[in-house]
């Protein structure tokens, strides 16, 4: 006998409007473990994107606790937990949770270079939600030596920009970089001999720039974890939040770039 | 011979002529234009059409041309 339905039963499934849409893969995103490597505005949004999409597993890495600057632009994020001084990995973990019962989100208190790699190696995309040139450096390396799509955001003001790495036929983060971008690195680690002093400039930020690039973000990996790897962007994009404008730009592989040298793989 | 292109500033819409040789670097061109227009301290990436090119290549190796016109833009950093 075929299996009756009931007037409203689709009302009752909470992923029934993304199973509308086809090519979603629903049972793998249920089945992939996402590695989301910072917990701050970016982190706050690609989480939430996470576990609405339907991913249950996810990993958080991030070591600062919350402060009242967070709270213009981190959804999960109150007042009480800058009175409390609570780690922004364990709060996001709890409250998108809430979000979707039955979701394992383990946060790790922690920075992303003190993390066992063999507990990377069983990811299936790590997000770059990260505030620095060189963590996300050290996560483009190791995801790429991993061959796990790696999927990096930023954010400065109104402007965006999001990367899609795919090893290893994508061009990776270092590629792209120039000496602009080591200038910034030194510039946070300067080592005078005697001591190190670490420098953390303060960006604009806001949360509407935030929310797209974390939502393409996300898109992209339901692209990759549902085999539609082909859709992605190829291979940055970036975004103008002052005129909507967002523009596909594509890079080449540097020959140079010790990612991509023969040896490495 | 030198030839010249015209580079535009992403965030204000504003161009510079820049004269260059064949070895010229992009990082050049980008620390060049940035310099420029005393843009803060920060990334930033330049590219031509739909490609943005990499630091390290060189004028002759992008096949740049005369009147060629390159955006500077800004590599955003915050998360």
């Amino acid at each position: 006998m075929s299996k009756a339905i009931r007037p409203g039963e689709s009302d009752e499934d909470r992923l029934d409007r993304s199973r509308r849409i086809q090519w979603i893969d629903l049972e793998r995103l249920s089945d992939s473990h996402c590695l989301v490597v910072g917990a701050g505005a970016l982190g706050n949004e690609v989480v939430k994107n996470l576990v609405l999409s339907g991913v249950k597993r996810i990993t958080l890495v991030d070591m600062d606790r919350v402060v009242r600057s967070n709270l213009n632009r981190c959804v999960f994020f109150s007042e009480d937990d800058t009175a409390s001084d609570n780690f922004k990995s364990e709060i996001v973990a709890q409250r998108a949770g809430e979000l979707s019962p039955g979701a394992e989100i383990t946060p790790l208190v922690a920075r992303i270079e003190d993390i066992d790699l063999n507990a990377l190696a069983r990811m299936d995309v790590a997000f770059g939600c990260l505030d620095n040139v060189a963590a996300r450096l050290h996560l483009n390396a190791h995801t790429y030596h991993l061959g796990i799509p790696y999927v990096d955001g930023g954010t400065y003001g109104m402007a965006g920009r999001v990367q899609v790495v795919i090893p290893p036929s994508t061009p990776c983060l270092q590629c792209g970089m120039n000496r602009t971008h080591f200038k910034v690195m030194e510039r946070r680690y300067s080592c005078t001999g005697n001591e190190a002093s670490f420098y953390e400039p303060k960006m604009p930020a806001e949360i509407t720039t935030t929310s797209v690039v974390a939502a393409i973000q996300v898109r992209e990996a339901v692209k990759i974890m549902s085999g539609r790897e082909m859709d992605c962007i190829k291979h940055i994009l970036h975004y103008n939040g002052l005129t909507n404008a967002s523009e596909n730009l594509e890079l080449s592989i540097d020959p140079q770039c010790p990612m991509h040298s023969s040896d490495n793989r | 011979m030198p030839l010249r292109v015209k580079v535009r500033n992403a965030e204000s819409g504003a161009t510079v002529d820049m004269e260059l040789e064949g070895e010229n670097t992009v990082e050049e061109i980008i620390e060049g234009a940035a310099g420029y227009w005393e843009k803060d301290a920060g990334a930033y990436v330049l590219r031509r059409g739909k490609k943005l090119l990499r630091g390290q290549q060189t004028v002759a190796d992008c096949g740049l041309v005369n009147q060629d016109e390159l955006e500077l833009i800004p590599d955003p950093e915050g998360g």
